[in-house]
């Protein structure tokens, strides 16, 4: 059995996202991050025995974790690729816990990163890409915008049942974009308002600009090891308390419900991991596609009751100088989506929160983060709790 | 193809929107599959949809990256709850964007895009 706060997160390496990769291909932008995660740690390359990878942006899957092994020169014990979308870089987390707990490898290496290609990204083909033959059979006929209008669906509904507004969405990614303007590496750093959200163009109403991320390049590399007091190392260990993961669909279309999310189950399954509740977690860093992700993480995490996300928000200031900090770098909204290494930005992120490493944006209380991977529409989730020392 | 996805659409070129329907169940199931996605077991019927729905959500689709919906934007994309207990991804046409309602009776027609039928909703007329 999994034991909380004996694995720890030792290294991390980031590269600051990019809209145009400048030439460089997936194992590029990983070897770069891996580099940086590797000397974070205070580690040697051959320190690492394990590997677990996201899959890349290019079309070859095939035998992805040992093209990456093969490029960065590691003769890993154990390796694997994570595909849970969104929710691969807090799920490559909690299985290298595992592995690592296990006593199966020392020290796991999880990488994600990608290219964006604009060429490919807006085209029937770049759609179909990301849909499963049952959307294309049954759905695609019909014009969805992918995500986009999934999540649509959701905040419409979400309106509908609890009378959540435009206004309350739009407040998520302006206090998001207070975070952004302290951090060096976000994409978009100019200061935005309410109105400047709800003025941007509606892209699937009731989804404005401004609420939908933008894809980007980059990679992420985190180093998962187990936790050596007094081992010599730079920063303060930031220890895996638990995690949790649920799953109900792949489609929104075929979810159980549009408002109620896997979160819920996930996060109950990581507090009890952990052995603590939400009104213990001193921020949070939750995987933001949408303004409405967030809503709905908050509510299924317990921050507030269901359908009162909307004025949970409207009421809490959600920056780094909150009571509730939530995804303190700007999130994705504001620092892009650099493929499957944008839900890594959120274990990096509590990271550097937890160590005391932050910068200006370093919150106040930083002993239990709480992170959330999601992917698809609300589909996979993977919620892992994180500690200081 | 499968051979279920075929007989799908053709079904629907006919003029029908049929259902997979599972006897051990006593449940339609939307997408068409192999096996009964409640009981793993295969043997599905197939019976036709009376065409009456409810709106579940929707969304107006302003940008599209699908060439085949570039000219038509905004369009309304929505999720729509079949009597027979299934939800399928539709459009809603002959319906001003501001009438649009979660709930809204819609019911069943067809259509023709880039030369295949399609069966989307419109809705429920109340004269």
């Amino acid at each position: 059995m999994f034991q909380q706060g004996r694995t720890c997160i030792i290294g991390i390496g980031e590269l600051k996202p990019t809209l145009d990769a400048g030439g460089r291909s997936t194992l590029d932008l990983m070897a770069e991050a891996a580099a940086k995660a590797i000397q974070d740690a205070g580690f040697h390359k051959d320190d690492i025995d394990g590997l677990l990878v996201t899959p890349p942006s290019e079309d070859s899957y095939f035998l992805w974790p040992s093209q990456v092994a093969e490029y960065l020169q590691l003769s890993p014990i154990f390796m694997n690729m994570v595909e849970l979308g969104g929710a691969s870089a807090a799920g490559s987390i909690a299985r290298a816990a595992l592995m690592v707990d296990a006593g199966v490898c020392k020290n796991c290496l999880c990488l994600s990163g990608g290219v964006w290609d604009k060429q490919v990204f807006n085209t029937r083909e770049g759609k179909t890409a990301v849909m499963s033959q049952a959307e294309i059979d049954y759905d695609l006929p019909y014009g969805p915008m992918g995500f986009n209008s999934g999540y649509g669906l959701i905040a419409r509904r979400h309106m509908a049942e609890y009378g959540t507004t435009p206004e309350q969405l739009a407040k998520i990614a302006v206090d998001q974009r207070t975070n952004a303007m302290v951090n060096p590496d976000a994409l978009f750093k100019k200061s935005i308002t309410v109105p400047d959200v709800l003025a941007s163009p509606l892209i699937v109403d009731p989804l404005h600009l401004l609420e939908i991320v933008r894809p980007c390049s980059g990679a992420s590399a985190v180093i998962v090891s187990r936790l050596s007091p007094g081992a010599s190392n730079n920063h303060s260990p930031v220890t895996i308390q638990g995690f949790g993961e649920a799953y109900t669909h792949n489609s929104i279309a075929y979810a159980p419900s549009l408002t109620d999310s896997p979160i819920k189950l996930a996060s109950q399954r990581a507090f009890q991991m952990a052995e603590v509740e939400a009104k213990d977690i001193d921020l949070v860093s939750l995987y933001d596609c949408y303004t409405i992700t967030v809503l709905i993480s908050l509510e299924d995490i317990g921050f507030c009751r269901k359908g009162e996300g909307g004025k949970f928000v409207e009421d809490t200031d959600l920056t780094y100088k909150g009571s509730l900090p939530c995804n303190t770098h700007g999130g994705q909204l504001s620092c892009g989506q650099a493929a499957f290494a944008g839900g890594m930005s959120h274990v990096t992120e509590a990271v550097r929160q937890l160590r005391g490493e932050a910068g200006l944006r370093q919150v106040k209380n930083n002993d239990l983060a709480l992170v959330n991977g999601n992917g698809g529409v609300m589909s996979t989730q993977c919620c892992l709790i994180l500690g200081r020392g | 193809m499968t051979d279920y996805t075929k007989t799908y659409w053709q079904y629907i070129s006919s003029g029908k929107l049929c259902l997979q329907f599972c006897a051990a169940c006593q449940k339609y199931i939307f997408y068409p599959r192999g096996l009964c996605p409640h009981c793993l077991q295969p043997g599905l019927e197939w019976k036709e949809a009376t065409g009456q729905g409810v709106v579940h959500s929707y969304t107006i689709v302003h940008v599209s990256a699908l060439p085949d919906f570039q000219d038509d934007t905004p369009y309304i994309y929505a999720l729509i709850d079949l009597a027979e207990g299934v939800r399928m991804p539709s459009n809603l046409i002959d319906c001003p964007l501001d009438q649009v309602r979660i709930n809204l009776p819609v019911e069943l027609v067809f259509i023709e895009r880039k030369g295949k039928t399609l069966p989307v909703f419109k809705p429920v007329s109340t004269a």
